[in-house]
């Protein structure tokens, strides 16, 4: 009878939570006490994300300075900017500058001015070996000069990370590290990695994998409509996975889908 | 009053060069204009600069960091520039403790240069140390030897005034400097150009200058091959007037690091060749929380060293509805155009690629890692044939008419891809542009 031990002690367990809370709470250390099952919230030195949902679930309710935050996409140059550019804004009122290294295809201001983005405020730097990338973003963390890093890092080994982190304590802009989606597998000095894709109907789903907190539950869906084309989108392109009909092999040059026949499906 | 000499490293014949003087005082020009060349050394006073380089220890802690790459030997400081100078010559460093009596009468009697001509006699008589000679009455000293062994006596006591012949910052810099040693690779000379920097430096504070641009020559020496010429020369230059010593020498590494010596060199030339005012920031009370690291500029400026001015860009804006030409890059240092362009308020994606990229088709469906889903289009983009363009000898205008659309792919997001009519009836997919 494996069950009955189980819920003891789990009571068990939860008796002492809540008498250890009870505690923390009463004796004015709930400042410096962290329980595991909270979200980290205390001397993160923050900026918002940008997305009211994503703070929620961000330590300190935003993206953290000093230090790095690893993004992880499927492809390189997909959502990043869409995920990025809101929480950039606040950042370029202040007159700080953007700085980008490595990117895999070439910025496109015109588009990034929809973000928010200036041509006064964005750095380009065209670094495309490995080591290039890396010593050029250490450089720029280490001066502490910049209003925001994003660096494209696809084959930055673990140590390599570590050192960017151990670094970036000293850095108070967001140190934004894109990497390929592989890298979740591996270990990673970052204390916050966030994996993002694009959704079909105008979304991004973020799913956070690592943060000082609990583990996410599930992911979540932000609504983004990148670049301008909010102006041009009809009501009926609001929902572009509704057009996507499934494929189906063409039956004379022509879908099949539409007059299919009701015993096919039955 | 607070001198301090530094002394050259000379041997019982030999005496520093000129131009290592000449060096050493451009150098210590920094701290103050009353610098004097004495004795084959370089004294100077810093009573009056003692709180604007932070305190007796700071100001000395940073001198004595300071000149041992510039090849000093001893420094000292004392209350006048001849026991200052005997203090050096005596290794004492600390010349100030105490009363000057106390201190001076131990030392020597070598130590101050106008006893030199009457060395023998004086050592005839018994005389070994400064005191020694002190203790010989004045009357005898002044018939028996000349004038000039009591004067400097006294100016050494401080019980005569002492004049001196201040060194003056030149109108242009341009320093030399024989490298002890032949240098075979060309990282190798920053050894000898941080030397000839200080010396830059200190002649840009005195002149409360910064410099934009220096050069940095070298000459191979005699045992050259025939072929390799007479030397080289490197021109290094700054966005922003600087004189910061370490900025420059990391600027100068980055730039030496790509650079191949033809034979090894034998001399060091410094040259600054742009120079212009520069308006020091005042130190406040409080620590300035804005800038803890170096700026921006420094360091994109350094990073561009390293990978080329070409790789570290800022966009410019320019008016015209052709993707490509929508945005022109240029090295961050360049100053941008005053009037801004006027932003385009159709959408735009936010990364393009550098060519096109011809999509493969399925049926009459542009495909990219599965078929597009056009969603928005046309948006017609025409125009360009006034741009005449030359790809290597072949002369093309920019003429472009597309079709934009806006698609969205299953797994790589929304795309900006352009459709374009070939010869004859044939059409082709492009993709120009992601939306990410």
């Amino acid at each position: 009878m494996p069950t009955l031990p189980n819920t003891a002690q789990d009571d068990a367990a939860g008796r002492n939570a809540a008498s250890l809370r009870a505690l923390v709470q009463s004796s004015g250390l709930s400042q410096v006490v962290w329980c595991g099952n909270e979200l980290g919230s205390q001397s993160v030195e923050t900026v918002s994300s940008g997305w009211t949902e994503l703070d929620k679930e961000l330590p300190g309710s935003g993206w953290p300075r000093r230090s790095v935050t690893e993004v992880l996409t499927a492809q390189p140059s997909v959502v990043e900017w869409r995920l990025l550019a809101p929480g950039l804004g606040p950042i370029i009122e202040a007159g700080g500058q953007i700085v980008v290294i490595g990117p895999p295809r070439n910025p496109h201001l015109p588009g990034l001015t929809h973000m928010g983005l200036n041509d006064r405020q964005l750095v380009w730097i065209k670094a495309d070996v490995p080591s290039e990338r890396l010593w050029t973003t250490e450089q720029l963390i280490k001066s502490n000069s910049a209003g925001a890093i994003i660096a494209w890092l696809p084959k930055a080994r673990p140590d390599q990370l570590r050192r960017l982190q151990v670094c970036s304590q000293g850095c108070e802009a967001p140190v934004f590290l894109c990497r390929p989606e592989v890298a979740q597998h591996e270990s990673s000095a970052a204390p916050l990695r966030v994996q993002a894709s694009a959704g079909l109907d105008w979304e991004l789903n973020v799913q956070i994998l690592k943060r000082r907190g609990p583990q996410q539950g599930h992911s979540l869906v932000l609504a983004s409509v990148p670049g301008g084309l909010a102006s041009v989108l009809t009501p009926r392109l609001r929902r572009p996975s509704s057009l996507i009909t499934p494929e189906v092999p063409h039956v004379v040059g022509r879908p099949a889908t539409a007059f299919r026949p009701a015993y096919v499906a039955a | 009053m607070l001198w301090v000499a530094l002394l050259l490293p000379s041997g019982p014949h030999t005496s520093p060069l000129d131009d290592q003087l000449r060096g050493l005082s451009m150098y210590a020009l920094q701290y103050s204009p009353r610098t004097a060349i004495v004795e084959n050394a370089v004294v100077v006073e810093l009573e009056a600069s003692i709180r604007l380089f932070g305190g007796k220890r700071t100001l000395r802690d940073r001198i004595v960091a300071e000149v041992h790459a510039l090849g000093v030997e001893q420094v000292a400081w004392s209350s006048t520039s001849l026991a200052a100078l005997a203090c050096a010559r005596g290794g004492h460093e600390n010349g100030i403790k105490g009363a000057l009596t106390t201190l001076l009468d131990p030392l020597p009697m070598e130590t101050l240069a106008a006893v030199k001509p009457h060395l023998t006699t004086l050592t005839q008589l018994g005389c070994r140390t400064l005191g020694d000679i002190r203790a010989l009455p004045r009357g005898g000293i002044s018939r028996r030897f000349d004038k000039q062994l009591l004067t400097a006596l006294d100016q050494a006591y401080g019980l005569r005034p002492e004049a001196h012949n201040w060194v003056e910052a030149p109108e242009v810099f341009k320093a030399r400097l024989e490298l002890m040693s032949r240098v075979d690779s060309a990282p190798a000379l920053l050894f000898g150009a941080r030397r000839l920097l200080l010396q830059m430096c200190g002649w840009l504070a005195a002149r409360n200058a910064g410099t934009t641009s220096f050069c940095l020559r070298w000459v191979h020496d005699a045992m050259r091959a025939r072929d390799a010429g007479d030397g080289g020369e490197l021109t290094v230059r700054t966005a922003e007037p600087m004189r910061d010593v370490e900025h420059l020498c990391r600027l100068l590494a980055e730039h030496l690091a790509k650079v191949e010596l033809a034979a090894p060199a034998g001399d060091l030339e410094l040259e600054a060749l742009d120079v212009h005012p520069l308006e020091e920031l005042s130190r406040s009370l409080l620590p300035d929380p804005v800038q803890a690291g170096e700026s921006l500029t420094l360091v994109l400026e350094r990073v561009a060293a390293r990978l080329g001015a070409e790789k570290v860009v800022r966009p410019v804006v320019v008016e015209d509805h052709r993707l490509e030409w929508m945005a022109q890059w240029q090295p961050a240092p360049e100053p941008l155009p005053r009037k801004r362009a006027r932003s385009s308020r159709f959408p735009q994606p936010s990364f393009i690629l550098s060519e096109p990229l011809r999509l493969s088709m399925r049926g009459d469906k542009p495909m990219y890692q599965g078929v597009l889903q056009l969603l928005a289009g046309p948006h017609r983009v025409e125009g360009g044939w006034w741009q005449r363009l030359d790809n290597g000898g072949e002369e093309y205008t920019g003429n472009v008419a597309r079709d934009y659309w806006v698609a969205q792919s299953p797994h790589c997001g929304v795309l900006w891809v352009f459709q374009q009519r070939l010869a004859g009836d044939q059409t082709a997919w492009y993709l120009h542009g992601a939306f990410a």
